[in-house]
């Protein structure tokens, strides 16, 4: 039982939940019916108007009304908004035991014991109908939760089913109510609106309640007979089906539950039993002390139960109701019903993994707890409370991850709780030695290790270290330094969530959420008043969380707030964007959208992303007191300047962020004294003088304009000053201000006017004005006042500023961030143009270094010839040691002891050398490193004699043929074959052929860029690739058959290429002899080539005849390239008109060695043709023809092979040997 | 199976030097309240650390005669490899001392015994002094010479028998990981996990790196390989092992690896892939000549 909140108070008798709001209402033996929320544990109200104890009690389902009977044989509806009862229903003529709203008339159910159930119309207000029948007192009556019955259970050891199926015909429409007032009380006591329709015998003594199955035809009832009975009915018949017993004493109520096949019953015996429905035994007791048990009531929706006693209630749960879960990446695992289930977020796809529970396991409270997930061995670790804690590991099959309906069986252990700290490590709590044991996936110990603190569970904290929760701390373990690594005071922590960078963990108790760096030390704490849930980060760092309630967030900061609220319990699986992921308490995926606007506006004010900030003020969707509030609080009051309209609000905004303009622009617009005078004080601070002086102008506040006057030294608004003074009758005023000025005589004057003569004689005498002076003693004759001898006068003028006028200089940051952060969004920046070179069929005369080619290199001396020998020697003796099998040796080793008696195994055989005796791929040879053999091969399958130009690529597949691996610290490196061809189910230890560095999808790459430079023209370029593929193609390898003909289909297209441009080539050198030139270039359109590529071939030898005055031949070049359908209409334009023009005058002024009707090939060496029939001898590479002359001489076009040699042919893959 | 207790100081030294993070163990050695013999081990890989670093002439002048035996074993190893005219004296007496019962068996000697005959290519000679284990850098060590001999089921043994010691020592992974490499196959992918493993626990290194990409290219995948290696390449550039494994990938992933092999060239001429190549040079034209 998990309790959720418990009262202290008078017996309870009745009680009833909210079937929305967290409330429950409790009536009380003495009379008062209090109203809880159980989720705050707090007491709303209480109502007290009953006199004696309340027994019943009930909410409406959907109006803001309850009703309650007590022992003053009253009935009271009550409005619990208006906290007031609304009327009362008398009729009754004994004690009222239960009230019952109906789900959907406007009817009450009442149970008294004046031995009638009486139904109510509370709108009516009256009694439509009594049911009589019971002949004692009638303890409990209830509706049906569909139907239109009504059961109901009596002392008179009968429980009675009742037929309301006539009343609800009768009450359709409630406005017949009133006209059915009269009849209905003829009907009084012998009404037929309501009929027995079945009636229960069989318990012993008086029973005590009865209730309905919310869908099944039963029922159950508990008596005074100490027994539980079940009840089946039919159409025509009830029946007893089984009888509980367990009970000590009167069974005081019992209902069936909701959401399980389960019963609950409470009795006298203070004690709460539950029930298996369909196996009719108790599963389990809860007892009390000393309180004995008398109501029983469950929620309307939500699975929580209420029960009330002699001294108060309490609210429980029978299981808990969070499914197990762990996520992982994209993926959730979690536990429901009898199966582990799998959640993708990304395509919120939902699928059954296996299935995890035995069936039958009838107990409460077995189900997972927590449930630990290894993604690279996808191996599920699931801890219960199954025999006082235990965890179960399963691993799953990768291939049944879409359906598995069998049992897996799982390596089980006990322990308190157990996760994975690594791939294949998981640590299980021994909590009686306080040892954490790290298991494999076989269930075997690996490690023992005693934890630092007595802890009753343990959590993962990153590969190897674990996380201890005790009551009152949590400590992070290194298992493998066995070293503590942080340490934290804390309440007691149920979950720990760590953020997706697992630099900072979420440590959540029941009411606290602590907020801690990877090594625990404290970043933040927040207090909920009501119980956290759930939680999990987002990407950017907040956490955000779950209460009972709530979604809220909270920032790295601390700073916290409510996303939004909740109608039911949700448990957060993972947070991405505005996108929270949870599963709800029946184990549903949800999805849950929420505006994330708040509190990433918040973090980007925290993290100083004062750019975002900007932007999402310009896209404000975020306004309100609360962020105007929170921003200045936080000390943005320049941000919060751009929400708020009211200018009172922004006026003051404005003067705490000193921002003087829109201070002003607010105090013109409010223009008020107090406000003006704030703005000067903050313009004098800020020495804005102007803004000074306007304000005190507005406040007309002379004095402090004066003195403003006087310190910025403006003189001439002084001497105003003094006027206004004046004409305002102001003589303190105008004293001041003459004396600010310096101004002796206006001061004489003033003391002259106000009457202060002697002073007025005094300053003049003083300052040295005779005539002043002179006058004033005249007029004052004998009250000449004296001077003090022996003292220099001297006038005091006010110092002059420093700076006359005008503003301070002004640093502003804040305005250069918050201003400018508008300008700064969407600058794009300029896309970089390509500009490709133009290719030019015409003018490229570079040669190409085949010359280099044929002689470089080849005469490179071998010094070391014997040396070379040797090491072949070598390897092939290697070779016949090993084929000792290696177990011969092993006997002899000893391991155990450092002695003589060890020797050393006899070394093994290198990969490279596994290689080249499987092999016969010229290849894999050069791959081992064995280029003699190598060598031998092509020769003898393609009569390769010139190895020179494939130097680099031997090298570079030997190079490529072994990795580095540094292992032991200053030992020298291993180095590794790499093998060809991995795939994940290859076995260990069975030698792959070595991976090469060239394949045939690089050499169609390197084709596609020699056409390409053929059609820009790159002549020289296009015929370097083409020979470079002609090179390597002797040192590919493929697998199948199909891509052996496409090599030897290669070989073929590059050779025409090669010989084609290598003519053209030839054809640009000779400058002198146009004949030839033409020849070769009518040779070159017989090459085999691309469509574009002949078209091109054909348009230069049409022009280069044409020009050449051949116009016969040209015309044929220019029909053959219109018979190609040009797509370029230039080429077809040009071609039509050379027809033209050779049409006129069909002859060739120069005689060509090319004649195009009779087939030929060209010699590869000489250029000239070779007409069918000829005798010719070929190259065994690339199959180029050559004159018989060439015969024993190197090929010009591969530039490998010897002309006319022997060979085998073409040897590139492995299916070819088989 | 005894219940570990006590904390492990060295813990993070030791693994921090087996991951190659060196300047991490060096700067991290001040550690409080060891005990004599924790001491010494702590020495011991400090100035280990540094002669991985090649600081070796440091650690021939820090260690001074009064030193303790391991140290003076890894003295001998920093005369080693600071100079080729080193190498006979240093081995005349680091034979001496392996004859000298009252300190031959120190596991330490014999270690830096084993690492010096692994360099002279006389692994009969090392495994003589190393084959009796004792501590599982002397275990890890032996795999690695089977490797070399290329004897992966004595390899196997060897590492079976750190299995037994700790499992999930770090050098028991990383030997294990070298065992998987080298036998290849389905292996390959254990060995990636356990590179993994290591990434995900202790801070990156570029030896961690390599051993990721190394895997990488053992599976074919080399574009992988090339991400984690230009990383590698990015905290240490002048690492050898890693660019050699460049040049090795670049030359799979079609690159020309020009550069990264001259660099190799001008840093570490004496790396393993510069003497195969200027082998194989050698052996191209000796060819040649035979088949000619």
């Amino acid at each position: 039982m998990l309790t959720k909140f418990e009262t202290k108070s008078n017996r309870v008798k009745g009680l009833s939940f909210h079937s929305k709001r967290p409330w429950i209402l409790a009536s009380l033996h003495s009379g008062v019916i209090q109203l809880w929320d159980y989720r705050m544990g707090t007491l709303i109200d209480r109502f007290d108007e009953h006199d004696g104890p309340v027994r019943g009690v009930h909410f409406h389902k959907s109006q803001p009304l309850f009703v309650s009977g007590g022992d003053d044989y009253k009935i009271k509806v009550w409005n619990y908004k208006m906290h007031r009862c609304l009327f009362t229903l008398l009729g009754h003529l004994d004690y009222i035991r239960t009230v019952q709203f109906h789900h959907e008339y406007p009817w009450i159910v009442s149970a008294s014991d004046d031995q009638t159930i009486r139904i109510w119309n509370w709108q009516s207000r009256t009694c439509i109908s009594v049911l009589t029948g019971h002949n004692h007192y009638v303890m409990c009556a209830t509706f049906h939760p569909k139907e239109d019955l009504v059961v109901s259970a009596s002392l008179d050891q009968t429980v009675r089913v009742w037929d309301i199926g006539a009343l609800r015909k009768k009450t359709v429409s409630p406005a017949d109510d009133i006209l059915r007032l009269s009849q209905m009380n003829t009907d009084l006591f012998g009404g037929v609106d309501a009929i027995v329709k079945y009636v229960l015998e069989g318990h012993d003594r008086g029973v005590n309640w009865a209730a309905f199955h919310p869908t099944l035809p039963l029922i159950v009832s508990g008596a005074d007979d100490r027994q539980v009975k079940l009840w089946r009915m039919n159409d025509t018949k009830a029946w007893e089906v089984d009888t509980l017993r367990g009970h000590m004493n009167n069974v005081s109520c019992v209902m069936f539950h909701a959401k399980q096949d389960i019963i609950v019953s409470n009795s006298e015996d203070k004690s709460i039993r539950v029930w298996d429905v369909t196996r009719r035994t108790g599963i389990q007791t809860f007892r009390r002390e000393h309180d004995r048990f008398w109501i029983l009531a469950s929620h309307p929706e939500m699975n929580l139960l209420a029960a009330g006693h002699d001294s108060g209630m309490i609210v429980f749960k029978l299981e808990r109701e969070r499914p197990a879960f762990a996520v992982s990446g994209d993926s959730l695992f979690y536990a429901k019903d009898r199966f582990l289930r799998y959640y993708e977020f990304s395509n919120q796809r939902d699928t059954q993994v296996i299935q995890i529970r035995r069936p039958g396991s009838t107990s409460l409270n077995q189900s997972p707890r927590t449930l630990s997930y290894s993604p690279t061995e996808n191996a599920v670790l699931i801890c219960s409370d199954v025999d006082g804690g235990s965890y179960e590991l399963y691993c799953i099959p990768k291939d049944s991850i879409s359906r598995g309906d069998s049992v897996h069986d799982a390596r089980r252990g006990i322990g308190g709780s157990a996760v994975f700290v690594a791939r294949n490590r998981f640590a299980v709590l021994d909590k009686s030695s306080n040892q954490v044991l790290v298991k494999n996936l076989n269930n075997e110990v690996v490690k023992k290790s005693l934890l630092p603190i007595a802890a009753d569970a343990i959590f993962y904290a990153g590969t190897g270290n674990l996380l201890c929760r005790a009551e009152d701390r949590v400590v992070i373990f290194d298992l493998q330094q066995r070293m503590v690594l942080g340490d934290l005071q804390t309440p007691f922590i149920k979950y720990v969530v760590w953020s997706n960078d697992m630099e900072s963990v979420a440590l959540l108790s029941k009411h606290a959420i602590i907020i801690a760096s990877k090594k625990l030390v404290h970043q933040c704490t927040l207090h909920e008043t009501i119980r956290v849930k759930s939680g999990a980060w987002d990407d950017n760092g907040v956490f955000i969380y779950t209460t009972l309630n709530h979604i809220k967030y909270c920032l790295p900061n601390g700073d916290g707030g409510i996303i939004r609220t909740l109608d039911v319990p949700i448990y957060i699986t993972k947070v991405s964007g505005n996108t929270i992921f949870c599963l709800d308490r029946d184990g549903k995926n949800r999805a849950i959208v929420v505006d994330a606007t708040e509190y990433i506006f918040k973090l980007s004010l925290f993290r100083k992303r004062y750019d975002h900030v900007m932007s999402m003020i310009k896209s404000s969707q975020l306004c309100g007191q609360a962020v105007i509030a929170y921003l200045q609080q936080k000390g943005f009051p320049e941000v919060a300047l751009h929400f708020v309209k009211d200018e009172r609000t922004r006026f003051n905004l404005a003067l705490e962020s000193g921002n003087i303009q829109i201070a002003v622009a607010s105090a013109t617009a409010i223009d008020e004294k107090d406000h003006w005078y704030r703005l000067g004080v903050e313009a004098l601070r800020q020495g804005n003088a102007g803004i000074v002086e306007y304000a005190y102008q507005k406040t007309k506040n002379f004095e402090r304009l004066s003195f403003l006057y006087l310190v910025t030294g403006n003189m001439e608004k002084l001497s105003k000053m003094l006027k206004i003074a004046e004409v305002k009758n102001d003589v303190m005023g105008q004293f001041h201000n003459a004396l600010y000025l310096g101004n002796v005589r206006e001061r004489v004057k003033i003391l002259e006017n106000v009457g202060h003569l002697p002073l007025a004689y005094i300053t003049a005498k003083v300052h040295g004005l005779q005539e002043e002076a002179e006058r004033l003693a005249a007029e004052l004759g004998d009250n000449l006042p004296s001077l003090p001898e022996g003292k220099v006068p001297s006038l005091l003028m006010p110092p002059t500023p420093v700076m006359c006028g005008g503003d301070w200089p002004l640093l502003r940051v804040m305005k250069g961030i918050f201003d400018g952060g508008l300008d700064n969004i969407g600058r794009g920046t300029a896309d970089e143009e390509y500009e490709a070179a133009d290719g030019d069929w015409g003018e490229e005369l570079d040669m190409v270094d085949a010359d280099d080619l044929q002689n470089g290199d080849v005469t490179a001396i071998l010094e070391d010839g014997e040396g070379g020998e040797e090491n072949e020697e070598e390897g092939g003796w290697d070779l016949e040691d090993l084929e000792l099998p290696p177990e011969a040796d092993t006997p002899r080793a000893s391991v155990n002891a450092r002695s003589s008696v060890f020797v050393a195994p006899t070394p093994g055989m290198p990969v490279s050398q596994i290689w080249t005796q499987r092999s016969s791929l010229a290849a894999e040879h050069a791959a081992a490193g064995n280029f003699e053999t190598a060598m031998r091969l092509l020769n003898r399958q393609l009569g390769i004699k010139n190895f020179a130009p494939l130097k680099s690529m031997f090298l570079d597949l030997q190079a490529g043929s072994h990795t580095y691996l540094r292992a032991f610290s200053s030992t020298p490196v291993i180095t590794l074959a790499v093998e060809r061809g991995w795939s994940e189910s290859a076995s260990p230890n069975v030698r792959r052929p070595p991976a090469l560095v060239f394949n045939f999808s690089q050499l169609e790459e390197k084709l596609k860029a020699g056409y390409k430079a053929t059609t820009a023209g790159k002549f020289t370029e296009g015929l370097r690739l083409f020979i470079s593929i002609l090179h390597t193609i002797p040192l590919v390898v493929v697998d199948s058959r199909r891509e052996v003909d496409e090599v030897k289909e290669l070989v073929i297209i590059v050779k025409e290429y090669v010989l084609g441009l290598q003519m053209e080539l030839k054809r640009r050198e000779i400058k002198d002899n146009p004949v030839r030139q033409q020849e070769l270039a009518a040779y070159f359109t017989h090459c085999n080539l691309q469509l574009p590529h002949l078209r091109l071939a054909l348009l230069n030898a049409m022009s280069v005849c044409f020009k050449a005055k051949n116009l016969a031949t040209a015309a044929n070049f220019a029909r053959r390239l219109l018979e190609t359908n040009p797509t370029n209409e230039n080429q077809a334009r040009t071609a039509r008109q050379v027809l033209q023009a050779a049409e006129r005058n069909m002859t060739d002024a120069s005689q060509l060695d090319y004649d195009f009707r009779n087939p030929f090939v060209i010699c590869g060496a000489t250029y000239v043709p070779i007409y069918r029939g000829q005798k010719d001898v070929s190259c065994p590479y690339c199959s180029s023809r050559f004159v018989p002359s060439q015969e024993g001489q190197l090929c010009t076009v591969c530039d490998l092979a010897v002309v006319g040699a022997d060979a085998s042919g073409l040897l590139c893959s492995p299916s070819q040997i088989r | 199976m005894a219940t570990a207790t006590a904390p492990d100081h060295l813990f993070n030294l030791r693994n921090n030097f087996y991951l190659g993070a060196y300047q991490a163990a060096i700067n991290n050695s001040d550690l409080p309240n060891l005990s004599p013999d924790d001491a010494i081990e702590r020495d011991s890989l400090v100035y280990r650390s540094y002669i991985a670093l090649g600081s070796y002439q440091l650690v021939i002048n820090e260690i001074d005669s009064s030193a303790a035996t391991p140290l003076q074993a890894v003295k001998l190893l920093a005369l080693y490899l600071s100079s080729p005219d080193n190498k006979e004296s240093t081995i005349s007496s680091l034979k001496e001392w392996l004859a000298d019962p009252a300190i031959g068996n120190n596991p330490i000697l014999r270690l830096i015994a084993g690492i010096i005959f692994m360099h002279e290519q006389d692994y009969n000679e090392a495994l003589k002094h190393t084959n009796a284990g004792g501590t599982l850098e002397l275990h890890a060590l032996n795999v690695q010479i089977f490797l070399k001999m290329h004897r992966s089921d004595y390899a196997e043994r060897q590492l079976r028998v750190m299995q037994q010691i700790d499992e999930d020592h770090t050098l028991t992974q990383l030997a294990n990981a070298w065992l998987n490499l080298a036998v290849g196959g389905a292996k390959i992918q254990e060995a990636y996990l356990i590179f993994q493993d290591f990434s995900e626990k202790y801070q990156m290194t570029s030896l961690i790196l390599n051993g990721r990409a190394v895997c990488c290219m053992h599976m074919g995948n080399f574009d992988e390989a090339e991400t984690l290696l230009l990383e590698a390449l990015n905290k240490d550039a002048k690492d050898p092992e890693t660019l050699a494994n460049l040049v090795v990938c670049c030359l799979h992933l079609g690159k020309p690896p020009s550069r990264f092999l001259s660099q190799l060239k001008l840093s570490h001429p004496d790396h393993i892939l510069i003497k195969r190549a200027t082998a194989a040079e050698e052996s191209f034209d000796r060819a040649v000549q035979s088949v000619a």
